[in-house]
């Protein structure tokens, strides 16, 4: 693994065009910023994480059928839902 | 123009593990440009197998091996809400008056009270275009069972 030191306020590059700040440090927490193109996701680790394992486990699934919970016509019919954007700090 | 990959104009064959041979119509495609979080599959498609059911399968077009069982989270969790970052809303250039269809994942078990849906990341279907997002809504868990509101549907043999 590269290891860089950094001061809060200084940056790191990742190719051209991702900039990672150390904001704020403060005992054994940083706070830190990315700047990246927006069309690469980005993750707290933890949440990737539980995220592929729950996927891997879906995957495990054998093509037996699936259980018929309700006799409902609109089941796979797929929600037209709004969404929300959640302004970040 | 000519796709080389195709049987035929406009469909594209897949080997399912699961279900054999399908032709999908290159119109079903849904592109993930980022995969699935850990799984990867840049297109994927939905297939049912029975039109009752309120699981679909959520195929990859390119792995034959890989396809997970998906369900509208409308249908068991009424209260389901998306809420999605800034930085996620831009990435799927999406917004509140966006026509989306939102789909989560299923783990299936051996009996319907141990099915589990992930509505901490569903998947957003807009345009042909799909990405698997993490919502921000509170409670949104990773593992929500599927059973109490089952238990509330009406079912076929009651009416």
């Amino acid at each position: 693994m590269l290891k860089i030191t950094r001061r809060t306020g200084e940056r790191i590059i990742l190719g051209d065009d991702i900039i990672v700040t150390l904001l704020e440090v403060s005992g054994q927490t940083a706070r830190i910023g990315i700047d990246a193109p927006r069309a690469i996701p980005v993750y707290r680790e933890e949440i990737w994480v539980e995220v592929k394992r729950e996927n891997e486990e879906a995957a495990k699934a054998a093509a037996t059928p699936l259980p018929d919970v309700a006799n409902a016509e609109a089941t796979r019919s797929v929600a037209r839902s709004g969404v929300t954007v959640t302004p970040e700090e | 123009m000519t796709d080389l990959t195709s049987t035929n104009a406009g469909t594209i064959a897949i080997e399912s593990s699961r279900f054999g041979h399908v032709d999908v119509e290159a119109a079903a495609v849904i592109a993930f440009p980022d995969g699935l979080i850990g799984l990867g599959g840049l297109r994927y498609t939905l297939i049912a197998t029975d039109a009752k059911s309120p699981f679909v399968w959520l195929q990859s077009v390119d792995d034959g091996g890989l396809a997970l069982p998906v369900t509208n989270p409308a249908h068991f969790f009424p209260d389901f809400h998306l809420e999605l970052s800034e930085a996620e809303a831009r990435r799927l250039e999406i917004d509140e008056s966006t026509a989306i269809d939102i789909f989560v994942t299923v783990r299936a078990a051996p009996v319907l009270a141990d099915f589990v849906a992930n509505l901490r990341a569903p998947i957003v279907v807009a345009a042909g275009v799909g990405h698997q997002v993490i919502n921000q809504a509170p409670g949104s868990e990773l593992r929500a069972p599927l059973l109490p509101l089952a238990e509330n549907l009406p079912s076929s043999s009651a009416a």
